[in-house]
């Protein structure tokens, strides 16, 4: 750090925040001298966090917390005008960067921007470390559920779980009992959707252990932001992301020889999350390959190349479990590769993540992971979660049905914000309908009192106002586990929204976790 | 490399080449029409021939309309359904290199991005509305920049050889394709043309970007003959018939040399024989089987290439150790 030569510098900046700003880019002083005094009206200095609703930066009455005042204060010199200037760059460098997804059901749009806003979602370090050993803990114990399952099922024969639950979900494949993948790893890659409750605390939303997504739109974003707000980067302390795919690759590799194979498997371009498939495999230095590259040839998986095949070790592998061998599960897909499960079972080939975890992430196993903590850990869950009912009892199941309008229905085995209820703003018919499927289905079904969802600072086209957020942070496990410092921060951009979901028009925001030691709990300002 | 993204590299060339040389043959067409006083019918329509989009365009044009330049000039730029519109062309250029982002470069992945979004979205239609010169030619500079990006930002190696196989013979394809419609409306060369015939086989040379070369190899006055001669068997031209067919077979060279004898055996051999052809073809009264020996035999090669190399359904057979 070149801290001497720099401080005078900085201490100028702070001076004269026209000045810097005029240093940072030549594009802002047209805006500057243009619109001088709109600029003087600090970013933040209109908004105010809706009653009785956490904010992620400010306290209700209208303080930066704890450790983020410095943040507060830099964005706050922007002002209105120049976050929208900048807005536009970062909108052009996505738009230019093809970072874009698809929507199923919508054939003529076809490639989508996901929407990001600047106004990034902070979290003290020392707020993250406690997360980490939650996420960390509940990965772990997901894993041995998973090693359990498909083992001995001690923790069926002990009652904690009901038997009917787990083995009655979708996700569970009972060709697989009996195959331990290498490592006993199943969840290489978890993505847990985390929600803040009113009173401050981090709950978890749903658990992500089969193929989760959105990733590379955490290393995007960090990218744009550094390219829009490079004095911003340089002077707050925020944790690098970059280094996720190459920790993955290691991560995958060490459970295979240490000059293995490596491809990621994808679906195609037109599956919605082919952009990222694309970039992973990029980042890593891979081969990305569709089912029609591999073939299995003696319990052996090869790629097709223009020099012949060539053996292949370890896919990172994100086609649904259903899809993966016609020979074992849907005889018509013809995404995956025959003969795929029997080099899996032989132990010839790694997948990541392991077959059959959707199990472990169903929505009516859910309400079970504390037990599942407790059971494996012999600990309590650091992390809690939302009060669940599971449809498939029956007294739970009548109780959902006289309160639907306060409640989020969700299928036990979708995501992506596809076949859910969101009761305060669902429609009569819409609800009659989910109302007809639960009485059919229970089991198929489970529902959550809305959580009051806290909110972050969202540029809107009247300023920046209050929008609701969710916030997914990826656990990698190989031989060891790893939390990327970092995360997804998805927001939904409608007005008293609740549903943040890309395909249900939510968008994204760089989730910066400070680097500093000792740092104040941004939460204990008030 | 994996074979199926060996088959988009070289697509995603073969629709840049493509898509660079319409916009070329698009606007040189508009000036020459200006100079010459042509017959309605020879102005705009030969442009259908020459993309090879007779059958579907008379399918969907009514009669008294195929000859009017704009319904010409939409159908080529703009039509969904045409496989050589400059739309088409850079969609399809465009979702090869999304199948190809691991490797292609960023810098030829943004160049291309943002032709196809100017192509796409509000600016290019009104750029096209109100200078179509100048939209061919961005259209024209926007391949061109990825074409030269391609050169100057890979690795020596597969992708890029791939991408230059699709790029040659492709080129030798259209270049091919211009010289035959010119025989539709001129007939064979004869060496001594009217001012009009002239002119003709002087916007060949433009829309061939081949004008300046040609006058600096050629000091007499430009005639048909010659014109032809040049743009099919000069193999210094890099967009002669010839020329190409030469890069092409390098190229390929290198591809077998490195990758499995098996394969690209018989993409070799008909590449051969084609560039035999085409260096001792006569051009005179045969100029137009000549020509369509080139377009048919570029077809097979194609075919040979994909069946060996991008879509070679089962290669267990190449798991045994050769007998």
């Amino acid at each position: 750090m070149f801290r001497g030569g720099n401080l005078g510098a900085g201490a100028r900046i702070v001076r004269d925040p026209a000045k810097a700003r005029v240093l940072a880019s030549p594009l802002v002083v047209t805006s500057i001298r243009a619109h001088g005094r709109a600029e003087r009206e600090p970013l933040f200095a209109r908004y105010r966090p809706l009653d009785g609703v956490f904010d992620e930066i400010f306290t209700p009455s209208g303080k930066a917390r704890r450790g983020l005042a410095d943040v507060v204060r830099r964005l706050d010199a922007l002002g209105e005008r120049e976050l929208k200037l900048r807005q536009r760059l970062a909108d052009g460098a996505f738009l230019r960067a093809g970072i874009t997804f698809r929507v199923y059901g919508d054939t003529r749009g076809v490639d989508k921007i996901f929407p990001f806003d600047l106004i990034p979602r902070a979290v003290s370090a020392q707020r993250w470390e406690a997360l980490e050993r939650g996420l960390e803990q509940r990965v772990y114990a997901l894993n041995r559920f998973l090693e359990d399952i498909y083992g001995p099922q001690r923790i069926l024969a002990d009652g904690v779980v009901p038997r009917e639950i787990v083995l009655g979900s979708k996700g569970y494949l009972p060709a697989l009992r009996g195959v331990r993948p290498p490592g006993g790893v199943y969840v290489h890659v978890a993505g847990i959707d985390l929600v803040r409750a009113p009173n401050g605390e981090l709950l978890v939303l749903e658990d992500n252990v089969r193929t989760p997504s959105g990733v590379s739109y955490v290393l995007e974003n960090r990218l744009v932001m550094k390219r829009v707000f490079p004095q911003l980067f340089a002077q707050a302390r925020v944790r690098p992301v970059d280094n996720y795919p190459v920790r993955l690759r290691e991560s995958l590799r060490s459970l295979s020889r240490p000059d293995a194979r490596l491809v990621v498997l994808t679906p195609g371009q037109y599956n919605s999350a082919y952009f990222e498939h694309s970039f992973l495999a990029r980042r890593m230095g891979t081969d990305l390959v569709q089912g029609s590259d591999l073939f299995v040839h003696d319990d052996r998986v090869y790629v097709k190349t223009t020099r012949g095949p060539e053996r292949v070790d370890v896919i990172y592998r994100r086609i649904d479990d259903e899809y993966v061998d016609p020979t074992v599960f849907r005889p018509e897909s013809l995404l995956g590769v025959p003969g795929l499960v029997g080099a899996y079972a032989k132990g010839n080939v790694v997948l990541a993540n392991a077959l059959g975890n959707g199990c472990a992430d169903d929505k009516a196993v859910y309400p079970f992971v504390p037990a599942i903590v407790r059971y494996y850990t012999g600990e309590d869950a650091i992390l809690g979660q939302v009060p669940t009912f599971v449809c498939a009892d029956p007294t739970s199941r009548e109780h959902v049905l006289a309160h639907l309008g306060s409640m989020v229905v969700k299928a036990v085995d979708a995501s992506g914000g596809y076949g859910m209820l969101f009761g305060p703003s669902a429609s009569k018919k819409q609800c009659r309908e989910f109302a007809a499927r639960l009485r059919a289905n229970g089991r198929g079904y489970v529902a959550q009192p809305v959580v009051e969802l806290s909110t972050c600072p969202t540029w809107t086209p009247r300023g920046p106002a209050p929008r609701r957020v969710d916030l997914r942070p990826y656990v990698v496990t190989g031989s060891s586990t790893w939390v990327l410092p970092g995360g997804l921060t998805r927001v939904a951009l409608e007005e008293g929204s609740y549903v943040v979901n890309s395909s249900q028009g939510g968008g994204s925001k760089d989730t910066w976790v400070m680097a500093e030691d000792g740092a104040e709990d941004p939460e204990a300002a008030e | 490399m994996i074979s199926r993204v060996a088959g988009s590299c070289f697509w995603l060339h073969r629709y840049l080449e493509r898509a660079q040389s319409v916009a070329q043959l698009l606007r040189v067409n508009r000036s020459f029409v200006l100079d010459v006083p042509v017959d309605e019918i020879e102005k705009h329509y030969p442009l259908i021939i020459v993309c090879g989009e007779q059958a579907r365009f008379d399918a969907r044009v009514e009669p008294s309309l195929r000859h009017d330049r704009d319904v010409v000039e939409d159908y080529l730029t703009w039509d969904g359904e045409s496989p050589v519109s400059l739309r088409s062309s850079l969609y399809w250029a465009r979702e090869n290199a999304r199948t190809t982002r691991e490797v292609i470069s960023l810098e030829m992945w943004e160049s291309l991005n943002d032709v196809w979004t100017f192509v796409r979205f509000g600016a290019g239609r009104r750029k096209y509305n109100t200078d179509r010169d100048a939209f061919f030619k961005r259209i024209k500079d926007g391949c061109d920049l990825v074409l030269g990006q391609t050169e100057s930002t890979l690795l020596e190696g597969e992708p890029l050889d791939f991408m230059r196989l699709g790029r040659f013979l492709e080129r030798a394809n259209q270049t091919a394709r211009m010289l035959d419609v010119k025989h539709h409306t001129l007939g064979p060369p004869r060496g001594a043309e009217t001012p009009v015939e002239t002119a003709q086989w002087n916007a060949l040379l433009y829309s061939c970007g081949a004008a300046e070369a040609y006058h600096k190899r050629w000091p007499a006055r430009p005639d048909g003959r010659s014109i032809a001669d040049f743009l099919v068997k000069e193999p210094d031209l890099p967009r002669s018939v010839l020329g190409s067919l030469l890069r092409a077979r390098d190229t390929l060279a290198r591809i077998r040399a490195a990758g499995h004898p098996a394969l690209g055996v018989a993409a070799e051999r008909a590449l051969d024989a084609l560039v035999a052809h085409a260096r001792e073809a006569p051009l005179g009264a045969a100029l137009h089987e000549e020509l369509t020996h080139v377009i048919d035999e570029t077809t097979t090669i194609c075919v040979a290439l994909e069946r060996d190399y991008f879509d070679p359904g089962d290669q267990r057979a190449l798991l045994e150790p050769a007998p």
